[in-house]
């Protein structure tokens, strides 16, 4: 038992033995004799409670109590009610004293109406003018000491920014399965990753976000010319051994929070061609091309802007711009603008699935150069989500043409309940002619809920449009730790 | 026997009387509420009082105060309609209302903390939750008194009682455990085990021996057959079978599920998933979650109405909004900005619901089929949860 609750335990006891007590010295005046001093012997361990009360609590002076045994005779009952008083006078300090029974104060908005003269009323009055204001009130809630540092805790947590970090490795083994003797074969490979994280809360239901990410190591897609990315963290990859702002930018939120607006450095792919069980390769496939549609064109990070409409009824629009180009000298060139029409629901009985459509437009090259996509997943079981994308983009003759499906699983078939794992495809047709079959499998173990081991098995295969197809096998094991 | 003592049991004697018999209260001090389920009963736990409002013209009719740093938490009708109990938090009492005359009759020193507390269907006995106590308060609703203290629990959130009263349900929010009790002789027959903890937590044994997230409430199906038991940290919902009192399917939904609530028509069990802030949707005939949706942060409650699911997020200030005919979400009711939302409750015509406003001190009612709200203010200081007799959304947080 806390201290605390012993005391207030012994206030609502003596309270209550107290309200008899009196009556019963009432009734002492008129009965002197044995009574009283039952009433004394009552007193008198009453002031010993209390004692004790306050020797656990608060310091205090020594109690005038006198023995419990103490006789009768000669105790008038002016004593006794002096004895009462004094008690209660010491219960009283013990409540005002206690840190359990200080008021709550806390400060509210309240509207208030301002007359001509600058009177404050409560309720509307004729020519008064409305305002806002905020107003400290007081209650009498008892709130223990946990309750009051939680409280300014999050307060100050309110107030702070916070930072988060997701650092990966990622140690890859190739095996070529078929190819020139020139191309590499056998070799071992790592990429470590760190993200660091800063947000914080600028106004209402506006939010600054910073990623600041290093890069460090040797992927395999510095020797393998695939079409794709090997280890999508590649695509981070800027220099190496420094850091670099991926994105930077400021959200808020408007009409009811239906509408939020990102504006700064950006990842459209934030944004665009999402997906549940094949958008990240920090805790999904580790393949670029099962983590976002090689037709959304996007290489890099840039300035823009993105807008999310979503009332929350199962569809959502969204569109937005940004600069995919860091050589670029101003803001009209290398500019991809995206929107995308969503809808979430149970066409299916199985369970819910999210569809999106995206259509995208591209001035990188000097010309106008479109691409649509579509992204899905289904949930098929509550264990098993299907996932496809397609993508289909414009090229210099004809066009670029994508397609992705595979399975995520999720909440059983696993080994621990947190655990996932996925089986993927993907294969990319360009218009130039080379082609590209991508599989993974992949198992993502939850060792605590901050770090997370996976092994991975890719499956590359490359025909390029003038002959010297190859094909690797790539097995890999991914750490990732996020805080 | 002397004089003192016999003044001090006579007056003992009609204080007794009369808090036993609120009929002749009533005659004198006239009749307040005549019909228990034409009023909303809201908790206000700072101005530690309950208020009453008529339901038609949604004006308050009536307000008991219970003391100074009571901080009552839940509050329900007993079946009958006679009566109003509340937990006290910070007084470590439990509270007896008369209806009719709206007059506090009986103040119950139970343990530590009493919050959640339920009724059994004959009204006869009140079980009050003490979480800090670890204990279950039995009080007697004839002669309004605690007759057996059941110890042994681990943070008892809710009780279930079954629907014929013979056996009541604990979900016990500091384990992984449901507590079964023997509602003839009040004691704890069994702990059914709801889940194991993941083999994991060795790598990681702050997560499990920092709070604890066990299992916050067991909601009972239509029938009264099956349980469904959300636990927290398991991060699963565990169907108990209330004949054989054991756990036949444990469905996993998101991380830190708070509580299973149930729809009026039995069809679903709705969790809470604050761990994601998603809302998983259990089909009761496979016991296998047909649908997750996006919900908010710091989900509280949810309410059945319109063919609807409303769930709160209570520091947001929205509440969002499911069809449960579509499966599709059917949008998000902004209550407020800068405020805190705490619990609802449905009419029992399921066309509206009535939400506490803890910021604004309000009591927001929201037309389940238009999500148009209309503002009841003043009703109390901090209203932390409202009660409708017969209601089939009385819960509390």
């Amino acid at each position: 038992m806390r201290k605390t609750d012993r005391l207030l335990k012994s206030i609502v006891v003596i309270t209550l033995v107290l309200g008899g007590t009196r009556g019963l010295a009432a009734q002492a005046a008129a009965e002197p004799g044995g009574e009283r001093q039952a009433l004394l012997e009552r007193i008198s361990e009453l002031e010993r409670r209390l004692g004790d009360s306050r020797t656990a609590g608060a310091a205090e002076e020594p109690a005038a109590a006198e023995p419990a045994g103490a006789q009768a005779q000669g105790v008038t009952l002016q004593d006794l009610l002096e004895r009462l008083e004094a008690l209660e006078a010491r219960l009283s300090t013990l409540e005002t004293q206690t840190v359990m029974s200080e008021p709550e104060t806390r400060v509210r908005r309240v509207v208030v109406w301002v007359d001509e003269d600058g009177v404050q009323h409560d309720e509307e009055v004729p020519g008064a003018r409305e305002v806002v204001t905020y107003e400290r009130e007081r209650v009498y809630r008892r709130q223990t000491i946990n309750e009051k540092i939680e409280e300014a805790l999050a307060a100050d947590a309110d107030e702070r920014v916070s930072v988060g970090i997701d650092a990966a490795f990622a140690t890859q083994f190739t095996g070529k399965t078929s190819g020139d003797a020139g191309l590499p074969g056998g070799e071992a490979y790592g990429l470590a990753s760190a993200d660091l994280y800063f947000t914080a809360r600028v106004a209402q239901y506006t939010l600054f976000f910073a990623d600041i990410v290093g890069l460090s190591g040797s992927p395999p897609d510095a020797q393998i010319p695939s079409l794709s990315l090997i280890n999508g963290y590649t695509a981070r990859l800027g220099e190496q051994n420094q850091l670099n702002l991926r994105e930077a930018w400021v959200r808020t939120e408007l009409f009811s929070q239906s509408l939020a607006l990102s504006a700064g450095r950006l990842d459209l792919t934030n944004y665009f061609d999402l997906n549940n069980v094949a958008n990240d390769e920090t805790s999904q496939f580790i393949s670029d091309t099962l983590v976002n549609n090689p037709a959304l064109g996007l290489s890099s990070n840039g300035a823009g802007v993105a807008a999310v409409f979503d009332p929350r009824v199962g569809i959502n629009v969204k569109a937005g711009f940004q600069q995919s180009n860091p050589e670029a000298e101003n803001l009209s060139q290398s500019i991809y603008s995206l929107v995308e029409v969503g809808y979430v629901g149970t066409p299916i009985p199985t369970g819910e699935g999210n569809y999106r459509v995206w259509f995208r437009t591209d001035n990188s090259s000097g010309t106008r150069a479109t691409a649509v996509g579509v992204s899905l997943d289904q949930k098929l079981t509550p264990e098993a989500t299907l996932f496809a994308r397609f993508g289909s983009a414009e090229a210099e003759v004809d066009r670029d043409t994508f397609y992705s499906l595979g399975v995520g699983f999720a909440n059983g078939l696993v080994w621990n309940r947190w655990d996932t794992w996925g089986v993927g495809y993907a294969h990319s047709d360009l218009d130039a002619g080379d082609r590209e079959h991508v599989a993974e499998f992949y198992y993502s173990l939850g060792l605590s809920d901050r770090l997370r081991l996976s092994p991975h098995l890719q499956y590359f295969r490359v025909e390029p449009a003038g002959g010297g197809e190859f094909g690797y096998v790539v097995a890999g094991v991914r750490f990732q730790a996020g805080f | 026997m002397n004089h003192v003592t016999r003044a001090t049991l006579s007056a003992g004697l009609i204080a007794a009387l009369c808090a036993a018999s609120p009929g002749s209260t009533t005659e004198a001090q006239g009749v307040k509420i005549s019909d228990p389920t034409s009023v909303l009963l809201i908790v206000n736990r700072d101005s530690n009082d309950l208020t009453f409002m008529d339901l038609e013209s949604h004006r308050m009719v009536g307000k008991v105060f219970l003391g100074n740093n009571v901080n009552p938490h839940m509050a329900m009708f007993t079946h009958d309609g006679r009566y109003v109990v509340t937990g006290g938090t910070r007084a470590n009492k439990a509270y007896i209302v008369d209806v009719p005359t709206l007059t506090l009759v009986k103040e119950i020193p139970v343990d530590f903390a009493p919050e959640h507390m339920s009724i059994s269907p004959d009204s006869r006995y009140y079980y009050q939750g003490n979480p800090d106590g670890d204990s279950i308060s039995v009080i007697d609703m004839q002669s309004l008194t605690e007759i057996r203290r059941l110890p042994g629990f681990a943070e008892p959130l809710n009780v279930t009682f079954l629907p014929d009263g013979s056996k009541a349900y604990v979900a016990n929010y500091g384990a992984h455990w449901v507590g079964v009790i023997d509602v003839t002789r009040h004691e704890l027959l069994k702990k059914i085990h709801v889940g194991d903890v993941p083999a994991v937590h060795r790598l990681d044994p702050d997560r499990y021996l920092g709070e604890i997230h066990g299992v916050s409430s067991a909601s009972i199906s239509n029938d009264g057959r099956y349980l469904y038991a959300a636990d927290g940290d398991l991060g699963i919902v565990a169907v108990i079978d209330t004949r054989e009192d054991r756990v036949i399917k444990r469905i996993p939904v998101g991380p830190d599920p708070w509580r299973a609530f149930m729809s009026h028509d039995g069809k679903y069990s709705v969790t809470l998933n604050n761990g994601d802030e998603t809302v998983s949707v259990i089909d009761t005939a496979s016991d296998a979650v047909v649908a997750t949706f996006e919900g908010g942060p710091d989900m509280v409650g949810a309410n059945f109405a319109a063919g609807k699911a409303f769930v709160i997020s209570s520091t947001s200030g929205f509440v969002y909004a499911y069809d449960l005919g579509s499966l599709r979400p059917a949008g998000r009711i902004k209550v407020g900005t800068n405020i805190q939302i705490e619990t609802a409750t449905t009419d029992v015509a399921e066309t509206k619901l009535y939400l506490g406003n803890s910021t604004d001190q309000t009591i927001e009612i929201i037309d389940a089929r238009t999500h148009a709200i209309e503002t009841v203010g003043n009703v109390g200081l901090f209203p932390w949860g409202t009660h409708i007799m017969d209601s089939k959304d009385n819960y509390c947080h």
